[in-house]
């Protein structure tokens, strides 16, 4: 069988390896992927446009530091548009993590993707994250998890109590 | 697609998955969705 073109290869690993930069130049405290590609984790793949790297600030003013980890990257060939930043067209986005999502930060499942030391959201806190978003994609997600995803219910359970959520009627 | 396909995709290697993301992602590309035809409201 023909092998895959290089085209289909996103650039998850140098997302990854920027996102560990990051962390060692203080840029950041922390970080994990979460969104959709941290859903693909766990179930089966399905279409996405970019990805979301959570992080936890090392600069706790209003900006969250973002100015300096855009100036980080841009010097290092990415380029910007709107609220993403590009690698070879793949668009991503920097959150600050708050509450519930940066527990899942500081939750997250370590991981090795392609030699990279990586940290990916947990389950339980991508569906609760989805319960607290509520749109018609996230209950898609909530769905696909529960069918598809190892679950820890007694977790998901705790995380929703805690932070007074609840799963949508599917 | 049956439920258990899904769950069998669901346990693919993370990189394999990826690699898929990718493809989808190419083909997206090449076969933009056309938008919707304006709904013709019946008089």
């Amino acid at each position: 069988m023909a092998k895959n073109p290089a085209s289909d290869n996103l650039p998850l690993a140098d997302v990854l390896r920027a996102a560990n930069e990051l962390v060692a130049e203080k840029l950041m405290q922390d970080w994990a992927l979460g969104g959709a590609l941290a859903a693909i984790y766990y179930v089966e793949p399905f279409m996405t446009y970019g990805a979301d790297i959570f992080f936890i600030p090392a600069d706790k003013g209003f900006t969250a530091g973002i100015p300096a980890i855009y100036a980080y990257l841009q010097a290092r060939g990415w380029q910007a548009e709107g609220e993403h930043l590009l690698i070879g067209g793949f668009p991503v986005q920097f959150l600050a993590a708050h509450g519930l999502t940066e527990e899942a930060v500081r939750e997250a499942e370590r991981i090795d993707y392609e030699g990279v030391p990586a940290k990916i959201f947990p389950a339980e806190y991508i569906v609760a994250i989805a319960a607290s978003v509520g749109r018609a994609k996230d209950k898609a997600r909530i769905e696909q998890l529960l069918q598809q995803a190892d679950l820890d219910k007694t977790k998901l359970e705790n995380i929703l109590q805690r932070h007074k959520l609840k799963l949508p009627v599917l | 697609m049956k439920l258990e396909m899904r769950q069998k995709l669901a346990r693919e290697p993370f990189a394999d998955k990826i690699r898929k993301v990718g493809q989808l992602i190419r083909l997206a590309k090449t076969f933009p969705r056309r938008p919707a035809k304006p709904q013709v409201i019946a008089k």
